[in-house]
Formats: structure tokens, C-alpha cells, sequence
């Protein structure tokens, strides 16, 4: 029998040898090892056996199953490893071919500018609101100081709206927002009013009659000029950059006193003066001052008890500005090829 | 305001260049605009002297001028008929750059020799045109007798010229004196006052002007001058005039103008002789008069209107334009110089209605002081008499009802901290105003230390005493000014929701491969009509606008009638939009939240609706190694919305089966939460698109949604739910239906049988075959099941087959298949 065992044996060595594939490799088993396998069947031999050399065969047969399996067990590492290599080399793609790229989208640069600036007030405590584009003359011009047959009322090229007795407008700039902030809410106030204005104006590479300005109010007991210097500031270092320098100079809004108009050192050529500029040095951002003492009594605020400033911005010029966009008419013409180069995360 | 800085440096000796004075008064709130610097270009331009003057040898109206210029001395033939012999000229050598005068557009040439009828010609005597200083080019511009021989002209003649943009705030300003005291204050130099006449040793005589609308002339000055002598102004002043702008006429119109532009009060000369009586009633135009302006257009007048009359007609429009009627000419002897003080609103009333917006006008409407009449009157007096010394002044009026007097402001000294942040020692502030001829005083007030300031009345500007604190820091100079963040506290925090929901829909949109556009919210009729496919006429719905009984919202005054009109919908913008970026990109996907305007009714405000418009059109992966080209349709804008809707939690919303006029009728639905309508999507009408000229079988799939609407009824509060630890189930359905029963109907029962274990609810088949049926769809939908606690069991499926089973038959009709 021992003679059997040792034939077996050979058999299932040599075949394994020529084993190469996971199939082989599976059919091995079940030839050998398996339930019907020949050294199972085997082992069942040991019932035509006399008693005494029923352990001897036993152990035998056992011996052999297991140096079989130590043998199966190299074998299959190595054919496992010879065909995962065989995968390896077969797969190799060149990974410089464009990957499957999502569709990207993106915001307007405006949209993307409002909620930047809006972020950098939000920090210092200003909410963000929205108000009316088809507005009240109350509102756009009397309440902000700038009565009926002004001549300031002229500094807005305004477009009107069909009406019979009541004067409605399109909002030429968001300052209508302060009154009607002011009127719903007692101090402190604090806010910021991103939105469409509309000028009567003739478009050209810097004008649009249809853009967008944020104005900012911030109103309490103890609100200066100071205050209104160094908030600008912070919020002109976190869009232009830390080394920004800042500027006030004198300047007339029928709705504040006193009024100036807030300037940047030119990051172009950082101050020494260029076309963007215009040789100045400087670049002039935006309107502000201190909120009009009849302002403040228009809205039931004592001008004696409360101060406060505002200002008003185009977001297109920060824009503009910041990317440098040479037309202003690209931010309404809709073509793709402009918006869809907004798509970084990070500004 | 163009200023000429000699002009100025003679009213304010400042030691400063051009450019320093522009940029200390910019900064103080005379923004200058630009320096014009006359003369930078004159190389190789001299003041020469007129040696001699021959006759051309073979051209009669030629000459030959010998002129010397330092060491230079050239031969230069001439036509100029005003050249002579011992003049002063402004000599260009060969090389010189010039304006060429015989070309119609501004050109510049350079001087070369040439022989002109044999003779040759080595330089030019120079002509005003030439040197640009004006169009003058009937003869050579003669210098002053005492201008220096061989100096270069630039330094003789060469001006700069600031030209400062005027604030409506400030008329006082508006002048080369009001300059100059800016300036002055700025720099703490005196202003020298130029020369008046004393008019009152002159003979009153007030009948000479009647006021007749006292509400709307404050005052007039009328001085009555006889033996002038009408001719050209001096060189001087027209030099003078010209470098502000103003174009010399003759020297009576000049001194006006001149006059105007030193002190900023308008006068006006009028041919005494040529008013009926000899006198001046200012009054209303009757309604309809009519005059003829000195721009020889016909005016139509009416009682809003003030005019100068004589005793019989209109000869001006008061502040505004004199009449040709009464008009100075050559022959003028007597005149009757007006310097009057009109109300302001008036006369931008009336320059307004007129469309004739003048010098005089501009600075009428920004309110004159009237005591700035008197001084005009006697400057102007005493330039006449300077020019004309045979002028004698024989009457004169001045009728001034209410005389204008000083306002004082007192300014609580804390109050320059309070507004300003930083207070600046008392000395630098008095200092300031006085400089500012405010004539500070130190006051008591409401037992609190303050500051009195007597405001003279050219000062309209100051009322407050915030306008005095911006009197103090404007002249410090805001460069003085700390940063400070403020201090106290903050407002009560308050996120918008609606902004937060636009944001949201910004976002998801933009995630989903859309670009935000941004459009002009106008359009006109045409454009309303171009969204129907069967004609001109506006169709019945325009994208979801009710109220079709009041009329849209419309500009008065549009930049172009295209944008007339506050849309209605956003459609026509964004199909326009569509339209355009198909010319140039395979694949279009872009949405906008904007606004839409509702008419409310005549004088009210309208609804301004934020609402989403989304359009998909062109093709996917046009070339790419990956994937197959596939054209966008219906589906890849319902899958972005649908999408959209799961992330803002809109979970009620549902697309309908629709129609809409603008619409594929087969392919059209109405977007519905809670039984409401608040949008519409679908594809475009092929005769649609084409009517915004996108190719007809170009699918363009679009919507249109309120966003109020959608946040109103659609959106649900988040609700978390556990994860199972458990294997999930998958189960499919097979479920056979009506052909006529929406796939989302179906699905809604299935989504609703299967909870609260269904955690996702797919289609993934639709079949249609014999074995089910003729009229008969089958839906195979893939279910995936969990419970939260525990592994489901058979019996558990068994029974959420039975509850779908069930609800399918009573509500869809439909039947599991087997």
C-alpha cells in the first residue's frame, strides 16, 4: 500500500510542477486534495485493511496530505504572483491621456465678488441685506438729501419709470438701502447691501447703465471717521492685499458730511504711478463719510445722539481691479468662454 | 473748470508747481482732472524780433521778413497781412513740430525749408492756430512789445492749465478767486483781490431796473456805460480766455466772460440802445412768449420761466442766454452791463426745459451769492474803463430787496472728535477757519466750550457744524487720520433666508457644471412676442407672469428701446444668451437667479420675484477619448433640477406633464409643489428657438422657476437618519401600468409603500412588449431596503411586496408582474 502512497505522490508532484494557471492550479486541488480527490480516496482504502496496519496507513496518508498541500500552498503563491504580475504588465495605460473630467461650472465674477466682500464685512459684524431695484425717488434721491431740482441731483444720470403722480426710478446706486434700513431698525446698524443700479449712461469700456454696487452703513453712539478709515481699510487689504496703502481725500455726496472719496495705492506699480492709475499712484475705490445729519433726521435718528458713515461701491470695478478685466461690458455680454475661467476655488 | 496757472499765481503768489497745486486742492475737494501744459510741445520756437519787412520780387501779397531771435537771424516768406517791422513774433526755426492749420482734424507737421516762389523760406512767423493756442489764422500772433528777444516761447507763453471738476456744493469755488482762496487757505497764503471800480459816485438811478418776480431775482445791478469803443479784447485777455476755454468775441462780450470766469458771477452787456425805454423789467415770461436766444434759435417761453425784458419784449433769458435782439455789436456805444441773482432752481428749471445748458446757467443753478453782483458789476466796470478809457459810467441800479446777510454756525468743540475719531489742537483748528475767512470765535454753548463761525454768504456750503468739521479735516487733510475699527456694540445677528437660499441654488447649480450669467433684466415687446410660435402677439403665459391686466413695468427713458421694458420672465434673456454661446461652444449649460418684475399697477412699486431660469443646450463630450458625443436634452436639465431640489430639501416637488406656449408640446412640464405651480420646464419650441435664431432642431432645454414659491412650499426641514448596520436588501420590481400613467406617479406610490424602509427607489427599465399587453408599459424599479434595528427577513419582503402590490393597484392601476 505504502508503494500506492509513494506512486501518489509522485504523480501529484510531477503534475504539479506543470501547474501555471489559477485553473490548473483549482483543478490540482479537486484532483488531489478535494472531496473526490485521490488522496481522499485514499484514505478510504483503509477499510480493506487489516487492523494492525490500519494506523501506519493512517498516519501515511495523513503525511502525504499534508506535504501535498505545503506543496499546493507554494505553488499557488506562485502562480498567484506570476499572474497578478502578468495583470500588472498587461494594464499599463498612459497617464497622460485627459482623464474624465467633471463638467465644470461656475459663478459670475460679480456673484463671487459680492459674497467675498460681503464675508469680509460679515466678519466685522455687518449683515447682509437686499432691497428694491425699481425704487421710490423718495428713497433714491429726497431722503438722501438730494431734493427735487438739485443740481446733485443731476450727478445721477437716472432712468425713470413710467408713473403718473408718484416719481419711481431705477435705482441708480444702493444708497436707497441706509433709508430703508434705518427705517425698520433702531441702532446699532450695521450692514451691507450688495445689488443692480442703473445709470443712464452710454456703454462703453468702463461704463455700464446696468451694474452692480454694495453700499455699507454703520450707525451707533460712538461711529467716526476713524472707524470708517480703518474698516475700509481692512476690507481693501483682504481683497487687494496686506500691503495695501489707503487714502482719504475730501470729496462731495449730498448724503454724507463730512464726505471722501476712499483710494488705494495703485498695485500695478505699486504707487509709482502707470496707465491704470493714470499716473497718479493712487486708485480711487469707492464714495463714503460720515452719514448726513439730515439723513439721519429723515429716518427719525437724532443726528445729536447717533453718528454714523456710509459708502458705496462698483463691484465690477473691484472686479475689474482685481483680475484685471480690461471691459466692463465682458460681465453682461454672457459669453462662456469669459465666465467659465472663474473656476478657481481659491480667488 | 479750466484754470490757468499763471492766472492763478497772479491771484495767490504760491511757490508751488502745477502739479502740487492740483494734488493739495484734489485733495481737498477740487478734484483736478488733468493738467493741459500749452507750449510743451514748442522746440525750436522763439520770441523773435520783425527786423525788416521786403516785398516778395515776384508774388504781391508775399513778403519777406528778416527776423532775429538771439543769434539766430533768418529770411522767412510770409502772407501774413498783420506783419511789421519792429514786432515781437513767435520765430519757429526749421524742425519745429506745429498744428498744421490747413488740416481739418487736429495734425501736428514739422517746419522743413521750402522755396515758395523762388525765394527760399528758413523758419515761419507763427500763427496763433499753429502754435494751438487758438483757431486764429487770419495773421501771425504778435507778442507783447516787451517779451524777450530770443527766449524760447514756451517760457514767455507756455501755460498750464488745471482743469478741476466743480462738486454741486461748490459754487464758491467755481471762479479763478474762489480757487485762488482755496488755494490761499491750503498753503496759508493771501489772496490779492484784482482792481474795482467804485460804483457809487455814479448816479442812482433804480428806474432803470424793475423787479417784478422778486421770488425768482434776488437782485440785479444794472450799470449804464456810455463811449464805449467795440474792437478786439487785448492779447492778454484773450490769451487768458482761451486757456479757460472761452472764445474772445469782442472786448465787451470778453470782459463779461472774463469776469465770469475770475469772480463766477455771470453778467451780461446789453445795446442800451436797443431796449424800448432804455430799462430793464425782469419778470415771468407770459405763457407762449417768444424770443430769439443769441444762438439764433426761437424759444417758446411760459410762466415758469424768468426773463430781462425792456419795457416792451424778452431780451434775455434770465442766467440762462441774452437775445440777439439787444445783442453787442461793432457799432455799440452805450451799454447796459446786467449783474444780477436769480433763484437757482429756477434757472436749472428753465436751462432744463430749454436743453441749453450754459456757463451762465451752470453756475445760476449751484446758487450765486448775490452780493457777488455788486462786485462783479464794479470789476467788470472798472476792466471796461481800463480797455476803453473814454468809457464814463452814467447810471446805475441796484435793486436788492432783501439783502443777503452772514449765517453763524457754532460747532461744539467735541464735536470734531465725536465725528472724526481725533480731535487736532485748538490752535491748528481757529488757524484753519481763519485761513477759511470763517472768523472763528471761541463760545459758550449749552455750557459746553464751542466754536462760532460767521459764514460769509459766498459760502453756501456751510450750514452745519458737521460742514464745519469738514471745513477743519479737509484742509488738515485726511491724511492725518488714524485707522480704528468701531467699538461698541454689534447688531443683533440676522441671516436673510432668501439669500441664503439663492446662494444655495448658486451653489448647487454651478456644482452641477451650469455657469452663472447675469443679464440685463430689460427687453421689449418684440422680444415677449418672439416666445410665441405662432405669431407676433405676446403669448397667453410668459413664463410663469400673471397679471396680464396691468401693463409691465417700463423705462421712461431707456438707453434703447430694446431696453424698454422690467422683464416679465427671464426666458428671452437667457435663450438670447443660449443663442449667442452656441456660435462659439458645443455644449451650453447656463442659469441665472435673477429677478423678474410684476407689475403691481400704476404708481406702485412692482413685485420684483427672484427667480431661477436654467437652460441646457448642445452636445456632451463632443470630443472625448473617454466617452460617446451625446446631445443635451429634456433629461440632463430635469436630472440638474432634480438634483437641486434633493439638496435644498424640496422634497414635495414634482414635474407634471405640462404645457406651455413656449414649449415642445410633447415635451413640456410644469414644476408643482404642494399643488401649486411655481415653475415650467421643457424643451423649446423648434419654432421658437428659431425665432431667436438657434437652429431648429437644436434641442434647448430650459426652466423657469419662483424661487420665493419654491422655498415657500416645496422646501423641507433636514431630517437625519441613522444609517443601518444591518446588509441592506435589494429588491426589484417589475411593475406593468397604462401607458398613459407617468413613471413618477408609479414611483411616488413605490416610494411611499416601500417607507420606512426603502432608503432608494431607482427606474431603471422601461418595456413595452407583447407580453404585457398591448397599451401597457412596464417599469423595472430597483429598491433599496434596510431596517434601522435588525436584518430583514423573507416575511418582511413578502410583506412590503403585498403593501406596494396593494397601493399600485389602487392608485396607479398597476399590477406587479409575475
Amino acid at each position: 500500500m505504502s508503494q500506492d502512497l509513494d506512486q501518489l505522490k509522485q504523480e501529484a508532484l510531477d503534475r504539479l510542477q506543470t501547474v501555471s494557471s489559477e485553473d490548473e492550479l483549482g483543478a490540482w486541488h479537486r484532483d488531489f486534495l478535494g472531496r473526490q480527490g485521490k488522496v481522499t480516496t485514499a484514505m478510504r482504502g483503509i477499510s480493506e485493511l487489516p487492523a494492525e496496519e490500519r494506523p501506519g496507513f493512517g498516519q501515511a496518508v495523513n503525511a502525504l496530505r499534508n506535504e501535498l498541500q505545503q506543496a499546493f500552498d507554494q505553488t499557488q503563491d506562485k502562480v498567484l504572483a506570476a499572474s497578478l504580475q502578468s495583470r500588472l504588465e498587461s494594464e499599463q495605460v498612459d497617464v497622460t491621456l485627459p482623464g474624465r473630467k467633471p463638467i465644470p461650472g461656475t459663478l459670475h465674477p460679480v456673484t463671487r465678488m459680492i459674497r467675498e466682500i460681503t464675508r469680509v464685512f460679515g466678519l466685522m459684524g455687518f449683515q447682509t441685506v437686499e432691497g428694491p431695484e425699481v425704487e421710490d425717488a423718495y428713497y433714491a434721491f429726497d431722503a438722501l438729501n438730494i431734493p427735487q431740482d438739485h443740481p446733485a441731483r443731476d450727478v445721477w444720470d437716472t432712468i425713470f419709470i413710467e408713473s403718473d403722480q408718484r416719481e419711481i426710478v431705477l435705482r441708480p446706486h444702493t444708497s436707497p438701502m441706509q433709508i430703508r434700513t434705518m427705517e425698520q431698525i433702531e441702532p446699532p446698524v450695521r450692514v451691507v447691501v450688495p445689488g443692480r443700479c442703473y445709470r443712464y449712461e452710454a456703454l462703453d469700456a468702463t461704463h455700464e447703465w446696468h451694474f452692480h454696487q454694495i453700499e455699507g452703513l454703520a450707525v451707533d453712539t460712538n461711529i467716526t471717521m476713524t472707524d470708517l478709515k480703518g474698516t475700509l481699510a481692512e476690507f481693501a487689504r483682504q481683497i487687494f492685499g496686506q500691503e495695501r496703502k489707503v487714502r482719504f481725500r475730501c470729496d462731495y455726496f449730498p448724503f454724507v458730511e463730512p464726505g471722501v472719496d476712499f483710494a488705494i495705492d495703485c498695485m500695478f506699480c505699486e504707487g509709482s504711478g502707470c496707465r491704470v492709475c493714470s499716473g497718479t499712484g493712487w486708485i480711487e475705490l469707492l464714495g463714503a463719510g460720515m452719514v448726513h445729519p439730515n439723513v439721519l433726521r429723515y429716518v427719525g435718528y437724532d443726528p445729536d445722539v447717533y453718528s454714523g458713515w456710509a459708502f458705496g461701491m462698483g463691484i465690477e470695478r473691484i472686479v475689474m481691479l482685481k483680475y484685471g478685466i480690461e471691459d466692463i461690458r465682458h460681465f453682461y455680454q454672457g459669453d462662456v468662454r469669459f465666465l467659465s475661467q472663474f473656476n478657481r476655488v481659491l480667488a | 473748470m479750466k484754470v490757468p496757472v499763471r492766472w492763478l499765481k497772479d491771484l495767490v503768489p504760491v511757490e508751488m508747481s502745477s502739479e502740487e497745486i492740483a494734488q493739495r486742492l484734489t485733495m481737498a475737494g477740487l478734484e483736478a482732472e488733468g493738467i493741459e501744459k500749452i507750449g510743451i510741445d514748442w522746440d525750436k520756437i522763439y520770441v523773435g524780433t520783425v527786423l525788416k519787412v521786403d516785398q516778395h520780387p515776384d508774388a504781391d501779397r508775399l513778403v519777406l521778413a528778416t527776423i532775429r531771435a538771439g543769434e539766430i537771424e533768418q529770411t522767412v516768406v510770409t502772407g501774413a497781412p498783420n506783419i511789421e517791422a519792429g514786432q515781437k513774433v513767435a520765430f519757429a526755426q526749421l524742425g519745429a513740430r506745429l498744428v498744421d492749420p490747413y488740416s481739418e482734424e487736429p495734425k501736428m507737421m514739422t517746419l522743413k525749408a521750402n522755396k515758395i516762389r523762388g525765394v527760399r523760406s528758413e523758419g515761419m512767423a507763427c500763427s496763433e492756430k499753429e502754435l494751438g493756442l487758438s483757431d486764429e489764422h487770419e495773421g501771425i500772433l504778435i507778442l507783447d512789445e516787451d517779451a524777450p528777444e530770443g527766449a524760447p516761447l514756451r517760457d514767455h507763453l507756455g501755460e498750464d492749465v488745471i482743469e478741476f471738476e466743480i462738486t454741486p456744493n461748490l459754487v464758491h469755488a467755481f471762479s479763478m478767486v474762489g480757487i485762488a482762496r482755496e488755494l490761499g487757505a491750503l498753503a496759508a497764503t493771501s489772496v490779492t483781490f484784482p482792481d474795482l471800480t467804485d460804483l457809487s459816485v455814479a448816479e442812482d438811478t433804480p428806474q432803470l431796473v424793475d423787479i417784478q418776480a422778486p421770488d425768482l431775482c434776488y437782485r440785479y445791478v444794472g450799470v449804464v456805460i456810455e463811449n464805449v469803443h467795440v474792437e478786439p479784447s487785448p492779447s492778454w485777455m484773450q490769451r487768458r480766455l482761451n486757456a479757460a476755454g472761452v472764445r474772445p468775441i469782442n472786448n465787451i462780450v470778453d470782459i463779461t466772460n472774463y469776469v465770469m470766469l475770475e469772480w463766477g458771477q455771470p453778467l451780461h452787456a446789453f445795446d442800451r440802445t436797443d431796449l424800448a425805454e432804455g430799462r430793464i423789467v425782469v419778470r415771468r415770461a407770459t405763457d407762449g412768449e417768444q424770443m430769439e436766444t443769441l444762438d439764433h434759435v426761437h424759444r417758446k417761453l411760459t410762466s415758469d420761466d424768468l426773463v430781462i425784458a425792456d419795457a416792451e419784449r424778452p431780451v434775455a433769458i434770465a442766467g440762462v442766454m441774452g437775445g440777439v435782439d439787444s445783442e453787442i455789436s461793432d457799432d455799440t456805444t452805450t451799454l447796459l452791463l446786467e449783474s444780477a441773482s436769480f433763484n437757482m432752481l429756477s434757472i436749472r428749471h428753465t436751462a432744463r426745459e430749454q436743453k441749453l445748458r450754459t456757463e451762465a446757467s451752470s453756475r445760476f443753478e449751484r446758487g450765486l451769492d448775490p452780493n457777488l453782483a455788486m462786485t462783479a458789476a464794479r470789476r467788470a466796470t472798472a476792466l471796461i474803463k481800463q480797455l476803453c478809457p473814454n468809457a464814463t459810467v452814467t447810471e446805475i441800479a441796484d435793486q436788492y430787496p432783501a439783502p443777503r446777510e452772514q449765517k453763524t454756525v457754532v460747532m461744539p468743540r467735541s464735536e470734531i472728535k465725536r465725528l472724526l475719531g481725533v480731535d487736532f489742537p485748538d490752535d491748528q483748528v481757529i488757524g484753519v477757519l481763519q485761513r477759511l475767512e470763517l472768523s472763528p470765535k471761541h463760545v459758550e454753548n449749552d455750557g459746553q466750550p464751542g466754536i462760532q463761525v460767521s459764514v460769509p454768504t459766498y459760502r453756501n456750503d456751510i450750514n452745519l457744524k458737521a460742514d464745519v468739521v469738514e471745513e477743519v479735516a479737509r484742509v488738515i487733510g485726511y491724511e492725518s487720520l488714524p485707522e480704528t475699527l468701531p467699538v461698541g456694540q454689534t447688531a443683533p445677528v440676522m441671516i436673510d433666508p432668501v439669500l441664503e437660499f439663492v446662494r444655495g441654488i448658486q451653489d448647487s447649480l454651478s456644482a452641477a457644471g451650469m455657469n452663472e450669467v447675469i443679464t440685463y433684466p430689460m427687453l421689449d415687446d418684440a422680444e415677449l412676442g418672439l416666445l410665441n410660435p405662432d405669431g407676433d402677439e405676446m403669448p397667453a403665459q410668459l413664463g410663469l407672469a400673471r397679471r396680464p391686466d396691468i401693463p409691465f413695468v417700463k423705462a421712461m427713458n431707456p438707453l434703447r428701446s430694446e431696453w424698454r421694458q422690467m422683464r416679465p420672465t427671464m426666458l428671452p434673456a437667457i435663450l438670447r444668451n443660449v443663442a449667442e454661446n452656441l456660435k462659439y461652444n458645443p455644449l451650453v449649460s447656463v442659469f441665472e437667479t435673477g429677478r423678474v418684475y410684476l407689475p403691481e399697477g400704476i404708481d406702485q412699486l412692482p413685485d420684483e420675484r427672484r427667480t431661477l431660469c436654467a437652460a441646457i443646450a448642445g452636445t456632451f463630450n463632443p470630443a472625448d477619448l473617454h466617452e460617446h458625443a451625446r446631445e443635451a436634452d429634456f433629461f440632463d436639465l430635469s436630472g440638474i433640477l432634480a438634483q437641486l431640489f434633493e439638496e435644498i430639501g424640496a422634497k414635495n416637488v414634482e414635474l407634471r406633464q405640462g404645457s406651455h406656449p413656449s414649449m415642445h408640446p410633447g415635451r413640456a412640464a410644469e414644476i408643482v409643489a404642494d399643488n401649486t405651480v411655481i415653475g415650467i420646464a421643457g424643451e423649446l419650441h423648434p419654432i421658437v428657438a428659431e425665432q431667436f435664431e438657434i437652429d431648429r432642431n437644436q434641442r434647448v432645454a430650459i426652466a423657469e422657476i419662483d424661487l420665493p414659491l419654491l422655498m415657500e412650499l416645496g422646501v423641507e426641514k433636514f431630517a437625519y437618519r441613522p444609517v443601518s448596520r444591518y446588509q441592506p436588501v435589494q429588491q426589484d420590481f417589475a411593475i406593468v401600468v397604462d401607458e398613459a400613467t407617468p413613471a413618477g406617479s408609479v414611483q411616488r406610490v413605490l416610494e411611499n409603500a416601500t417607507q420606512p424602509m426603502s432608503t432608494s427607489v431607482q427606474l431603471f427599465d422601461v418595456y413595452r412588449g407583447e407580453s404585457i399587453g398591448e397599451g401597457n408599459k412596464s417599469l423595472a424599479f430597483r429598491v433599496t431596503l434596510a431596517a434601522p434595528d435588525r436584518a430583514l427577513q423573507d416575511k418582511d419582503i413578502d410583506k412590503i411586496r403585498k403593501r406596494v402590490e396593494k397601493q399600485l393597484k389602487q392608485q396607479v392601476k398597476g399590477a406587479l408582474r409575475s
